[in-house]
């Protein structure tokens, strides 16, 4: 990336923080708020399946694991360490990180299906240990997670009030998205960008494929930890329900919704899932059958979910491509 | 010192021997054609040496080292590179793109606007490999081969799908090519006409085995290759 383009990106990062700004000053509507910054929390999340899915071409069906992980570690790191909140998180998210590198290594290397099963496999994991370790997580009553007054400087209320809240996540989600840009047009980046469209012609031409694409792994998992520490600071509780197999679903509608052929696709995608379920929830409690319908028409209308279709619209599609250049 | 040899090297797929005990000498700066039948091992033999078929019997050499349990990838940086049968790029990414990726990689760097300019490929260097012609995306396919300058080029039948024309445009090129870099080139070929036209020495293969070696000349009058395989086309 040149200069010019750092440049602009920082930029407009910085613009759509004000923007953030602006929206927590002036929108009163506490319901709004909290539907922003939750949708902000998912929309992590899906940017994490997302991301997977646009560099390794790799469908995941168990990163609510990583969503759910740095609630259930940091609820248990207050209670079992005497660790700093502002140290504990950055190592949560490190641990989550690690972890999902190591279980990369090994699951990177089949494809479709079979990675599929293989993500469900270590989410519906996760989801047993956090049912069955009650000692630790609560079982199925959950786990509050009892942060101290203060964090970062900042009184606790801050992280739990629905303005406060959502201001911060949209800094962390706008920083994310940058970041997460700025990676697809990165070295590693194109890397796996080319893997996923010829391992065999990547390989041949002297680049080994496991690695890079279990790097984005790992990242794709860092990126979704980053949604679930946001959401474990505004609940201050987490259950088993946050990593069981249909919040990954729900992760992966938003991700299939907004398309992954621009890497903020995602973004878009969770927004709009949360609108439409806040807005058709009023209407009829048969909500998620409309979603399914809608899910279904976009798949088979917009292959390239939302964000394609408005790049389309936009006409932003060759540029794109000229750009990636 | 030969630049890749190949011993006693032997192949089955399931109950079928591919290739059965083949040796395979090939010297530095030569174009070295293998030809044989449908079935005859050229393209596994192509495999083998390139890393890219592997639980073979036997020893592959590479500048006078081993390089039998070596990967695909490890092979390329060693300056041994290959090409396919089917085109191989990546469709989604831009010409340049993927021209960049591979001059990263290369053993010897690799300036990609030169490159562009060698293969003719300068119009196309914006656009998706996948939306490019397919005369441009064989070039692109030899060009990814070539970056860095490898020592040893592998081709799998380059003139796979081209016409008689483009055939002998490509041989002119390939030879025009190998002259001015200095790569060895081992190529599989069924277009008599480009083997004729560019290799120094030819190798025929048949039911897995070395049936005949030798100058074109030599090859194409001899009794055993001419029944086996050359026929009317010699």
């Amino acid at each position: 990336m040149n200069r010019g383009a750092f440049v602009k990106g920082v930029l407009m990062a910085l613009a759509a923080m004000a923007l953030g700004w602006v929206a927590s000053k002036t929108v009163a509507s506490a319901l709004v708020m909290t539907l922003l910054a939750q949708s902000c929390f998912y929309a992590l999340f899906a940017l994490g399946v997302g991301l997977l899915i646009r560099q390794n071409g790799m469908v995941s069906f168990g990163h609510a694991a990583f969503f759910g992980l740095p609630g259930y570690l940091i609820g248990i790191g207050l209670k079992q360490t005497d660790i700093p909140i502002e140290l504990l998180i950055p190592l949560v998210v490190l641990a989550v990180t690690t972890f999902a590198f190591l279980v990369g290594l090994v699951f990177v290397r089949v494809h479709g299906i079979a990675f599929g099963m293989l993500t469900l496999a270590i989410g519906q994991a996760v989801y047993e240990a956090s049912t069955r370790l009650r000692g630790l997580t609560g079982g199925h009553d959950g786990l509050t997670i009892k942060f101290p007054r203060e964090l970062f400087g900042l009184p606790l209320k801050t992280f739990q009030q629905p303005h406060g809240m959502f201001l911060i996540a949209w800094c962390v989600l706008v920083i994310v998205v940058t970041l997460v840009i700025w990676l697809a047009h990165s070295r590693l980046g194109r890397l796996t960008e080319a893997i996923r469209e010829n391992e065999e012609r990547a390989g041949f031409l002297g680049y080994r494929t496991l690695w890079p694409r279990a790097v984005i792994f790992a990242i794709s998992a860092a990126t979704t930890a980053a949604g679930g520490v946001l959401f474990a600071l505004y609940n201050a509780y987490i259950s088993p329900e946050t990593v069981y197999w249909t919040s990954s679903g729900s992760a992966l509608i938003m991700a299939v919704l907004g398309g992954s052929v621009a890497p903020w696709g995602p973004v878009l995608g969770s927004m709009v899932y949360f609108f439409l379920k806040e807005a058709l929830g009023d209407v009829t409690t048969h909500w998620l059958g409309i979603i399914g319908i809608s899910l279904i028409v976009v798949t088979v209308s917009f292959p390239q979910g939302l964000s394609g279709l408005a790049m389309r619209l936009l006409g932003l599609g060759a540029r794109r491509r000229h750009a990636d250049s | 010192m030969p630049i890749l040899e190949a011993r006693a090297v032997s192949k089955a797929y399931g109950g079928f021997l591919a290739l059965d005990n083949v040796n395979l000498t090939v010297e530095p700066g030569e174009i070295r054609a293998l030809i044989g039948p449908n079935g005859a091992g050229k393209s596994t033999l192509i495999d083998v040496l390139s890393g890219r078929a592997r639980g073979h019997a036997g020893q592959v050499f590479f500048q006078d080292a081993e390089i039998t349990p070596l990967a695909p990838w490890a092979r390329r940086l060693k300056g041994l590179a290959r090409s396919f049968q089917k085109t191989s790029i990546f469709p989604a990414l831009s010409v340049r793109a993927q021209l960049e990726l591979a001059a990263r990689k290369a053993e010897a760097g690799g300036d990609v606007g030169e490159t562009l300019a060698e293969f003719g490929l300068e119009g196309v260097a914006e656009r998706p490999a996948g939306a490019i012609g397919y005369g441009d995306q064989r070039r692109l396919d030899l060009a990814l081969a070539l970056t860095g300058r490898p020592s040893l080029l592998l081709l799998d039948e380059p003139a796979a799908g081209l016409s008689f024309e483009e055939s002998m445009k490509l041989a002119k090129a390939l030879r025009e090519m190998a002259n001015r870099r200095g790569v060895t080139v081992l190529l599989v070929e069924h277009d008599m006409e480009v083997v004729f036209a560019i290799a120094d020495t030819i190798t025929v293969l048949q039911l897995g085995k070395v049936l005949a070696e030798g100058p074109p000349a030599q090859v194409r009058a001899d009794p055993r290759v001419v029944q086996a395989y050359l026929g009317s086309a010699a």
